[in-house]
């Protein structure tokens, strides 16, 4: 891969490494840096990378890496504080445009939904729910990623989703009842 | 495969194309034959689209994404080897492996006693173990998640949600947040003895849909750690049994780390250490007292 390509590669990968960030530090500042650390360290080893590699698997676990090291040197852990609805929210993307205004509506406020039961969901289950269905990573390169048994992947990834679905449900029980 | 319940448990891996093309066959073709499972497949897919769709959650404002195109861009990359180099290196290995051609005959005879080598050596082993320990089983999934939590914490990954080394407010921490009171005794207070641990703190662990109580701590710079979890969540099952004081305590050795479990009064806890014989120094951080010497002392390997 020239270092051309890689550059341009790299950066493809940029909103979700600072989504996995975020998801890491918890903090806006924090997540910003550790995606400028991870880049450094990319570049720096861009010649162990190869030729047929995953460019984004082999980022994920650089930033992952970088984090566990700064962890390491701080030893005073993440901060736990938890984003509020109205960060999360400043921090989604724009609609896609579409014709029918309330075909809209109502994606746009499904997905809403989806995002904050994702973002109420425990770090552990969040991280996973985004490796796997939102950055698509195979069950081995979660396990890779996370140091961690492919079976311990398949199972935490089986309750984050029960715990999504359940979240969602009673978010639809909710809006029926208000229908009402 | 054709029951319904194997079905719905592979659900998962068939939606995120984790099987093999046979199994991934057989649950297609079960799937078009069974309408009930059809019905929690297509739920379960929408959940899946539904939350694929709704990606990315976050995007990198313009001016970090200005400033990863910038480092990216003018900073040097790392160095290849110029080809010469690699032509060299490549030329000097081939002089080598090709110089000695009854070298070259030898090397698969050489290869093959050293597989017989290791496989008897291996095979000597396990007899020489499963003499000495007739009732061993692998370890519970319980035993199996307090020794991976152990070595995800040392590593790093599981930092302490609590920081504090007195029982009582790791106690007041886990009340409300687990379905069962933790109640941690402090005999190295109460009895004036010498300090041998330290408690450092505790943090949740998610363990079948619920959460467990982690606590941690550090004899002479070495951790351990001690899960605890209700006994309707988990029961040791597996193991080498010891009985100790009227309760059957489990052992098993899990990458090397000391993996004690067993059931009291409604709970069920793991203790995780890589403490000498069966880490039943370990036993101390809850244990401490002259009369609990006979607690421990059982679980001694004989």
């Amino acid at each position: 891969m020239s270092t051309a390509t890689f550059s341009q590669a790299a950066l493809e990968h940029l909103d979700s490494l600072y989504g996995y960030a975020l998801i890491l530090t918890r903090d806006q500042t924090a997540a910003e840096d550790l995606v400028q650390e991870t880049y450094l360290r990319a570049v720096r080893a861009f010649g162990q990378l190869m030729a047929n590699s995953n460019l984004k698997g082999w980022l994920f676990v650089r930033m992952r890496n970088a984090w566990l090291n700064q962890l390491r040197h701080t030893r005073s852990g993440p901060r736990f504080v938890e984003l509020d609805d109205e960060n999360v929210e400043s921090f989604y993307q724009n609609d896609r445009v579409n014709d029918d205004p309330h075909v809209v509506y109502l994606r746009k406020l499904e997905r809403e939904q989806i995002r904050m039961a994702i973002a109420g969901l425990p770090e552990l289950y969040r991280e996973i729910i985004v490796l796997r269905d939102l950055e698509g990573f195979s069950y081995q390169e979660i396990a890779t990623m996370l140091s961690c048994p492919a079976g311990t992947v398949m199972s935490r990834l089986g309750r984050a989703r029960a715990k999504l679905r359940r979240a969602l449900v009673s978010w639809q029980l909710r809006a029926a009842a208000k229908a009402v | 495969m054709s029951n319904c319940e194997e079905i719905l448990d592979r659900m998962s891996l068939y939606l995120d194309d984790e099987l093999e093309a046979r199994e991934c066959g057989n649950i297609t073709v079960h799937l078009a034959d069974c309408a009930s499972c059809r019905a929690s497949f297509d739920s379960e897919r929408r959940l899946l689209e539904n939350v694929r769709g709704c990606g990315p959650l976050h995007v990198a404002r313009p001016e970090l994404r200005a400033r990863m195109e910038k480092l990216v861009n003018d900073r040097p990359m790392a160095q290849f080897a110029p080809p010469e180099l690699r032509d060299r290196i490549r030329r000097t290995a081939d002089h080598f492996s090709s110089r000695s051609p009854r070298l070259r005959f030898a090397r698969p005879a050489i290869a093959i006693s050293a597989v017989l080598a290791v496989a008897i050596l291996v095979g000597l082993w396990l007899l020489n173990r499963s003499n000495r320990s007739p009732i061993l089983h692998g370890p519970s999934q319980f035993a199996m998640m307090a020794a991976d939590t152990h070595q995800r914490h040392i590593r790093g990954q599981l930092p302490l949600e609590v920081v504090t080394d007195v029982p009582q407010e790791i106690s007041n921490w886990f009340a409300g947040k687990v379905p069962f009171m933790v109640k941690l005794p402090n005999y190295q207070e109460s009895s004036g003895q010498e300090k041998t641990y330290r408690l450092e703190g505790a943090r949740l662990v998610g363990y079948k849909n619920d959460y467990a109580a982690y606590v941690a701590y550090q004899m002479r710079t070495r951790p351990i750690s001690l899960v605890v979890t209700s006994d309707k969540v988990a029961q040791p099952t597996d193991g080498e049994q010891i009985v100790a004081k009227g309760i059957t305590f489990h052992y098993n050795s899990i990458n090397g780390l000391k993996v004690l479990t067993w059931s009291d009064r409604g709970l069920t806890y793991a203790l995780v250490s890589d403490l000498e014989e069966r880490g039943q120094q370990s036993c101390v951080v809850c244990h401490q007292g002259v009369k609990d010497k006979d607690f421990i002392e059982p679980l001694k390997p004989r």
